[in-house]
């Protein structure tokens, strides 16, 4: 059998069009953007960035729906292609909040590694095999690392880089020995012949042991409770524009890539969480994982003065609601846990773009940094606003009709009969305590007085830009939920 | 008790991971850590060549691919490791892991 190398590089043209963006950034930047300053460095950086970003979602879109490619190594369905097409946006959003963000060193360094990471992202979304999907966690696993200790000059972010790779490291020890042993199992890596060997066997310890580790490092990766302490932490320590990364297109990407792997490589391993008997299996696992975070990061989040600790929080409950949008996924296809994913994501790299460029005029650490943004600047509090009743699940905005995709695809697994009904029960009561939360945010930035002396901030072009475009995007997806929903399904 | 190889291999690359596991977590160095981590790493590189070598097909190479791509991410990974290391080095002057306690709440 000889592979289809023609077939394989139309596949791959996004990813190839990003590191090839990368490469042509650092020479670029090595030769002629010696001498210049550093301003000038990054908006050219971030130019190329944009123009790489730009191709690579082309040739996903012309790349299409091709089914599977490279005896099945990669597949290209409509779920590859969103979630391909999101995570490029969500990174070009990044990419244009930078220039007007805090000043970061070596521009075009960071851009790059952007690009990798973002190279890696659109690889989980097209992985249908256990060695391409490793290899693109770790490609964009090691270069959020680095982004997120990119800012040599405050102790805060080496500490929160260096504990983020310490745990990811760990998890992804974890996820390569579960892989070992499913490999073992099944005598292959690629997804749906692990299914076809799975299938019509009892489960046996083996197969859970190896159950349990993949569960273990998604859920280090997905930063769902209990093994989310490194995120409150990398949020806060992070550069902004590294934790906007961190919070959006990594999770859509790393969704994507769960949501595969658990239905369409171990869906005979999945049990049951529908009844009170239930059947073991990953999915009452998932169920405890789900349940676990939304108390814990709606609960944890009550407590948070840091806002950019609030929104790891956050992050943790909102990991929860996209597990049960995993384990919906199943009878509902994967529609509504990329709608929710997606927007979430849109409205986390808003938040942390308001965050950024709030920075431009002092630290913004505490909730009460925000103090009196509508008077300071209105737009940013107008977006600040959007953000935030989106994260909170507000109609008409998106995040609404995300958490109503979800919650209604568990819902309709088996009523309130089982588990998975009450979890979705949880997660209705629970974002009443979220909209607390997020309101205490909006009550400093559209109510309170500003402190004495805080300065007008002036908002740089690009980043309203980014601002508006996410503000709106919101909006109109809330109102017009089958754009996307169409092209997922 | 009658043990086949692959089952050796088995209970050999669990201690391994174990022992990794625990050295990763008990740590304070940070170095050591890392070294616990690659431990990790090396057991389950040491499942894939069993399974390969006495599993059912070890016609197909699968196994000791999987293998040469982990080696080279673990490599890559050491040198991100160590270059975080060598930044949270110049700013608290050691390297231990109970210092580095300034993001909490």
């Amino acid at each position: 059998m000889t592979p289809d190398y023609p077939a394989l590089l139309h596949a791959l043209l996004p990813e190839a069009s990003l590191v090839l963006g990368a490469l042509i950034l650092l020479g670029l930047d090595l030769v002629p953007g010696r001498g210049r300053t550093d301003a000038k460095r990054m908006r050219t950086s971030a130019t190329l960035g944009l123009v790489a970003l730009a191709a690579a979602v082309y040739h996903s879109i012309d790349a299409g729906r091709g089914g599977v490619a490279f005896a099945g190594v990669l597949i290209l369905d409509s779920l590859a292609l969103g979630t391909r097409v999101g995570v490029l946006g969500l990174a070009a959003l990044t990419l244009l909040l930078m220039p007007g963000g805090s000043r970061i060193r070596n521009p075009a360094e960071y851009v790059a590694v952007v690009l990798f990471a973002t190279a890696g992202f659109t690889l989980m979304a097209v992985a249908q095999q256990l060695l391409l999907a490793y290899l693109a966690l770790e490609l964009a696993s090691l270069s959020l690392y680095v982004l997120a200790g990119f800012d040599k000059t405050r102790p805060e972010s080496a500490e929160a880089a260096l504990k983020y790779f310490l745990l990811g490291g760990i998890s992804a020890a974890f996820l390569l020995f579960g892989f070992s042993l499913l490999y073992g199992l099944t005598g292959s890596i690629a997804f749906p012949d692990i299914a076809r060997h799975l299938g019509g066997h009892e489960p046996n310890p083996l197969l859970i042991v190896a159950l349990v580790m993949v569960l273990v490092a998604f859920g280090f990766k997905a930063a769902a409770a209990p093994f989310h302490l490194w995120a409150p932490d990398v949020y806060q320590g992070a550069p902004t524009a590294s934790a906007a990364l961190i919070a959006s297109a990594s999770k859509l990407a790393g969704f994507t890539l769960f949501v595969r792997l658990l239905w369409s490589g171990l869906a005979p391993a999945a049990g049951s969480a529908a009844s009170m008997e239930g059947a073991p299996g990953w999915l009452p696992v998932v169920a405890i994982i789900a349940a676990v975070s939304l108390l814990l990061g709606n609960l944890g989040a009550l407590a948070q003065s840091n806002v950019r600790r609030l929104l790891a929080y956050s992050a943790i409950a909102h990991a929860g609601a996209l597990l049960l949008g995993v384990m919906a996924a199943g009878s509902a296809g994967p529609a509504p846990l990329f709608y929710y994913a997606a927007t979430y994501g849109l409205a986390t790299v808003g938040a942390f773009g308001v965050i950024s460029v709030v920075e431009r005029a002092g630290p913004c650490q505490q909730i009460t940094d925000l103090a009196g943004l509508h008077r300071r600047s209105p737009l940013l509090a107008g977006c600040l606003l959007v953000f935030m009743l989106s994260l909170a699940g507000i109609p008409p905005l998106a995040g609404f009709f995300g958490k109503f995709a979800v919650f209604a695809a568990a819902l309709k697994i088996g009523g309130l009969a089982g588990p998975i009904g009450w979890l979705a029960v949880l997660a209705i009561f629970l974002s009443a305590v979220a909209l607390y939360y997020y309101l205490i945010v909006l009550k400093q930035a559209l109510v309170a007085a500003p402190a004495d002396g805080a300065p007008h901030i002036a908002v740089p072009l690009t980043s309203a830009a980014a601002l508006a475009i996410a503000a709106a995007l919101l909006l109109v997806l809330g109102v017009f939920p089958s754009l996307v929903l169409r092209i997922v399904q | 008790m009658n043990l086949s190889p692959l089952h050796l291999c088995l209970l050999f690359s669990s201690a391994l991971f174990c022992i990794g596991l625990i050295g990763a977590l008990c740590r304070s160095n940070t170095i050591l850590v890392l070294l616990g981590v690659e431990l990790m790493l090396n057991a389950a590189n040491l499942n894939f060549i069993a399974f390969w070598r006495f599993g059912p097909a070890p016609s197909a190479e699968t196994g000791v691919i999987f293998v040469l791509f982990s080696i080279a991410v673990a490599a890559a990974e050491a040198a991100v490791g160590l270059a975080l290391v060598i930044s949270i080095y110049r700013h608290q002057q050691n390297i231990r892991l109970q210092e580095a306690n300034r993001l909490k709440g």
